[in-house]
């Protein structure tokens, strides 16, 4: 059973005050959409989460396991994996050694044949089988993400945490995405989902959590969220479909 | 040194207090939620200069971090330094006799403004290329050979100006030549990794240009004559305790302090190129535009400058730089085609120091060096050890900057994504 | 049945089988002066290839491995010039009893070590009067030190650069082998300065293989012991390549954060890759001090670092087995490119303008080849089939659905 419980996290950038008092737990395998503002901390709270940065106060537990002061490593080994918000694939390795990476960090039960054929699994649900030997940096944009999101299900992680899956990526590819995401949640996986795209949230998601400059000011399923008056407030003035343009610097 | 156990007590206390403090105070003020950026560096200053009283005030009342509480416990820590050497070395010349430490602080004063001037064209480059050309020795190394040619060998009597003018345009050329021909490839994204790239084709232009010179004009060594004579002074007049007295080749003040003629007109030029470049920096277009380059590229491109073209100027500037201060030195020191390699070393240290892409912090840390300098060889008892230490001074100074304060005393964080980050 | 794509590992054995038989077949009168050439070539090729490992496959830009390499060298050669072992006290060195026997640590006299006055042994051997043996200490254990010693500061120097990139990183460890050679130069009263120290050759008393006999000046004992090393240091090289070591350090070349978040302890591994290296390039320096016979500050001057990256670059930086031939061929090229010739009046001196070519080359290498001159040629047969592969596969017809295996957790 998946156990994410965070609470009270703070952090402080200087004399900037990025997360307040962030609270929420995570129970089994949910489809949670984490939305706000641009600036709200949303991608401070994954860098606090996946440990590469520490909170000045408050706790997350994964699974009874204090996370919050462990490094990025550890936290990936203890089951919580995240994407970036800018694509970060190893470029100049082969699409293949890019997934043999978390499979091999994570340990050493499975045997070298055991991770090529889950890597090859891997590689055919997204439909990317035939560039299983070239460098990614020869794959498009997209593709890069798609390999990003491989790489995570090769860690085999209990939570993970999304950021911006969408953001400049080609509507075919889209679906592929889309399915991934039901996919990994059908198998038991908490996905954490961030993105500006508000309908794409709101279809597959079941319970949001909406950050406004470090306030989490709402938490609950998306029908209530959009009658949320705070939520309103926060969101006036902004397009909904607003495409994320800021360069990310995670 | 007399009492060798003095000094080395004191030194491994302030280095154990250092380490204790710039761990401890890091926890304390996480710990306490508040920032850390600095708080290594003042613990490590604190614990060095007072040991564990001032650490455990500073843990106690953990007040947030000023540049004034980073100065004043650095300069107490060197402070302590120098007095536990006073006390362990009392007979040293520099301890005991203050005309030699005048000179010795003045010489590096003056030495250090035109190691300053030189790190200057590094900082230059590197604030708009992202690139630390290695190749930055090699330019000082040429620009005074052509000046001893030109002034000496080819046209003796020339005014030297003219050797100084052709040095700084082949040098010039030669800096926009290569930028134009290796560098180009950087901007487009063609090259995996740019800054790995401008480190090994530096590098590599260094390596060529060093035998390229030593082929062509051997390796002994060549020196020029002084420039500029000094015209006879003597103030006040008559009197025999004089304040200023200069003869063809040294000025001498107070009676205490003699500075030599080469290394003075060669800080004055500096000096004066130096304010020159400023203006072109603040007032002219071009300057602008490379400052703007300098802090975001794409924003200067939309703005309607071309970011290319500014990187060759820059490159093509910086070590323009580099052989104007070689030109001017050709004077003071004797000349080889490996006469490059500490003075370019001295700049990195000092472009890491005062902070890379830092002008005012390339001077400070110029002006630091120097003084570090002329401490270490006037101090080390043993005259051939002291001499032998020089290349290391300056890499004591980038090492402790390094693990300190990696952003260097004036540092500011770039926005082009090709600049070294950390 | 031979295919395209084993083709480097036949040129890899062709090579390996032409040097081992080399100095048995070669023998005209410069014999001595090629085993020299190649002696060199494989100290340079340890060093080039272990460098490859640090930069091209871990993206650590160092311009410190010539500094472990001296670091060896002068542990090695300090363990040679001032440790003794002696079956009965001196009591006139520094001793310490280990067994029945006693370790002897020479007082460091600098450069007037002939003095039978300052020279604590030679005093204790007037007294003995030929009367006892003292032993020096065996090579192979000051090769072995040096190593272990290069190991411990590239231990110190990794931890110390963890936080650096790129520039800065290479700055801190020009300045790191800067340092070690100020303080070289300057501690004359132990490593006697720019004079240089000596220390005992790789086989001083000679030696009898397969019952010849070699002298101390003979090169080829010397040749198959650097050729042995190198052997052992590609070997450890190609087993990290291929295990998650090279993986994960590629991948932290690659991006440090991203290889974090997906479970690799990068700290870990860039300390080690540091360690392992520096290793490399400290037992090489001290073989290659005990074969020279004499080792100086010099042999650390940034020239050699220069000499080094050039060679791995212009093989081909992310190869290590490249950027070794890469040196051989290179070194072997710098010493032919020694002879002198005459153009009409002008002598062209190149013992000079040799090395300003191979600046040429690098930068040329660099510019229009960055993957090297040898990497391309071993990426022809490795990967050159990949692009039409993935073509081919791209538009091969898909299997039914049916044969797809659902991936299980």
């Amino acid at each position: 059973m998946i156990e994410l419980s965070v609470s009270k996290l703070n952090k402080r950038f200087g004399g900037l005050h990025v997360l307040k008092d962030v609270s929420f737990d995570i129970k089994g395998p949910e489809l949670i959409g984490l939305i706000g503002p641009n600036g709200a901390g949303k991608t401070t709270l994954t860098n606090v989460l996946d440990g590469a940065i520490k909170p000045n106060s408050g706790t997350v537990y994964l699974n009874n396991q204090r996370i919050d002061q462990l490094e990025p490593f550890q936290v990936a080994k203890a089951g919580l994996g995240r994407t970036f918000q800018v694509t970060r694939s190893f470029r100049r390795m082969s699409v293949l050694e890019n997934l043999y990476v978390p499979a091999l960090a994570l340990g050493t039960e499975h045997s070298k044949a055991e991770i090529h054929e889950k890597s090859m699994e891997v590689l055919e649900f997204l439909t990317m089988e035939h560039l299983r030997n070239e460098y990614a940096q020869a794959l498009s944009g997209g593709q890069q993400k798609l390999l990003e999101l491989g790489r995570l299900l090769m860690l085999n992680p209990q939570v993970i945490i999304l950021d911006e899956p969408f953001a400049g990526v080609h509507p075919s590819l889209m679906k592929i995405i889309y399915s991934y995401i039901e996919r990994v949640n059908d198998q038991g996986t908490a996905i954490i989902l961030i993105s500006h795209q508000m309908d794409s949230i709101f279809s597959l998601c079941h319970r949001l959590l909406v950050l406004n400059y470090g306030d989490m000011i709402a938490d609950g399923p998306p029908e209530e969220i959009k009658r949320d008056p705070a939520v309103i407030e926060a969101y006036l003035g902004i397009d909904e479909d607003e495409e994320d343009e800021k360069e990310g610097q995670a | 040194m007399e009492f060798p156990v003095i000094f080395w007590g004191v030194f491994a206390w302030m280095i154990s207090w250092g380490v204790v403090g710039s761990v401890v105070t890091r926890r304390v003020y996480l710990n306490k939620d508040l920032d850390t950026s600095n708080a290594g560096m003042v613990g490590s200053m604190l614990g060095a200069s007072t040991g564990p009283v001032g650490l455990i005030l500073l843990w106690i009342k953990t007040p947030p971090i000023t540049s004034r509480m980073m100065l004043f416990p650095s300069l107490a820590a060197v402070g302590v330094f120098m007095v536990a050497f006073a006390i362990a070395d009392p007979n040293n010349l520099c301890v005991v006799n203050g005309s030699f430490v005048a000179s010795q602080i003045s010489n590096g004063l003056i030495i250090g403004i035109i190691y300053g001037f030189m790190a200057l064209g590094l900082t230059l480059i590197f604030s708009i290329l992202g690139v630390v050309s290695f190749a930055h020795g090699e330019f000082y190394m040429i620009g005074g050979m052509i000046t001893y040619f030109v002034t000496t060998v080819w046209f003796p009597g020339i005014n030297p100006m003219i050797g100084i003018g052709i040095a700084c345009i082949a040098t010039f050329a030669i800096g926009a030549t290569f930028e134009r021909l290796f560098l180009t490839p950087m901007y487009s994204g063609k090259i995996g990794r740019p800054v790995e790239y401008g480190i090994l084709i530096t590098f590599g232009l260094a390596f060529t240009l060093q035998y390229f010179v030593q082929a062509l004009v051997g390796a002994n060594p060549v020196k020029a004559k002084r420039f500029f004579d000094f015209p006879r002074i003597r103030l006040p007049d008559a009197a025999d305790p004089w304040l200023i007295k200069t003869s063809r080749g040294n000025l001498e003040l107070f009676d205490t302090i003699s500075i030599s003629n080469p290394r003075f007109t060669a800080a004055i030029m500096c000096i004066l190129v130096f304010i020159a470049l400023m203006y072109f920096l603040r007032r002219t277009w071009t300057g602008k535009a490379l400052r703007a380059v300098s802090q975001d590229r794409e924003a200067a491109a939309i703005a309607g400058i071309n970011p290319d073209r500014m990187n060759m100027l820059a490159f093509a500037l910086g070590s323009m730089i580099a052989a104007l201060a070689g030109a001017m030195l050709v004077q003071a020191f004797s000349w080889l085609p490996q006469v490059g390699a500490i003075p370019a070393m001295r700049s990195f240290v000092i472009v890491v120091l005062g902070g890379l892409g830092s002008i005012p912090g390339a001077f400070l840390g110029g002006v630091i060096v120097g003084l570090v300098e002329a401490a270490g060889t006037g101090c080390i008892p043993d005259a051939q050890q002291a001499a032998s230490y020089i290349p290391a001074y300056g890499m004591f100074v980038l090492i402790l900057t390094l693990l300190l304060r990696p952003t260097g005393l004036l540092g500011r964080r770039f926005s082009s994504a090709t600049h070294g980050k950390f | 049945m031979l295919k395209k794509t084993h083709a480097p590992q036949m040129i890899g054995l062709v090579l390996v089988i032409f040097f081992a038989l080399f100095p048995f077949v070669y023998s005209a009168n410069d014999y001595p002066y090629i085993m020299h050439i190649f002696i060199t070539g494989f100290f340079y090729a340890i060093l080039a290839s272990s460098w490859s490992m640090l930069a091209g496959y871990a993206g650590q830009f160092s311009f410190g491995h010539m500094g472990f390499m001296g670091i060896g060298a002068y542990t090695a050669a300090l363990v040679s010039h001032y440790f003794y072992m002696s079956p009965v006290p001196t009591n006139f060195c520094t001793e310490f009893a280990i067994g029945d026997s006693y370790l002897i640590i020479l007082n460091p006299i600098g450069v007037t070590s002939s003095t039978l006055a300052q020279d604590c042994l030679k005093q204790a051997m007037e007294v003995w009067n030929g009367s006892v043996e003292v032993t020096p200490i065996p090579v192979w254990l000051s090769i072995t030190l040096g190593t272990l010693m290069g190991g411990i500061f590239g231990l110190l120097v990794g931890a110390l650069v963890l936080p650096l990139r790129a520039a800065y990183l290479a700055l801190f460890t020009l300045g790191f082998s800067e340092i070690l050679r100020a303080v070289i130069s300057a501690e004359i009263a132990i490593t006697r300065g720019q004079a240089g120290i000596e220390l005992r050759y790789m086989f001083e008393d000679g030696i009898t293989l397969f019952g010849r006999r070699f002298e101390q000046t003979d090169k080829l004992p010397a040749y198959f012991v650097m050729f042995f090393l190198l052997l052992l240091c590609l070997g450890i090289l190609a087993l990290l390549a291929r295990s998650k070591f090279g993986l994960f350090v590629r991948a932290l070349r690659e991006d440090q954060d991203a290889a974090a978040a997906l479970g690799v302890n990068t700290t870990r591994y860039k300390v080690m890759v540091f360690v392992i290296t520096s290793m490399m390039a400290a037992g090489a320096g001290a073989a290659m001090a005990h074969y020279v016979g004499i080792v100086s500050p010099n042999n650390i001057v940034i020239l050699q670092m220069s000499l080094v990256v050039a060679m791995a670059v212009i093989g081909g930086v992310e190869n290590f087995v490249a950027a070794a031939i890469g040196a051989i061929l290179l070194e072997f090229m710098l010493e032919m490119l020694r002879s002198s010739f005459v153009i009409g009046p002008i002598e062209v001196d190149m013992t000079t303008w040799r090395l300003v070519v191979f600046g040429v080359l690098l930068m040329l290498t660099l510019r229009f080849s960055p993957k090297g001159l040898l990497m391309p040629i071993i990426e022809y047969f490795t990967r050159g089939h990949i692009a039409k592969e993935t073509v081919a596969k791209r538009d091969e017809p898909k299997m039914g659905d049916a044969s797809r295996t659902e991936s299980s957790q």
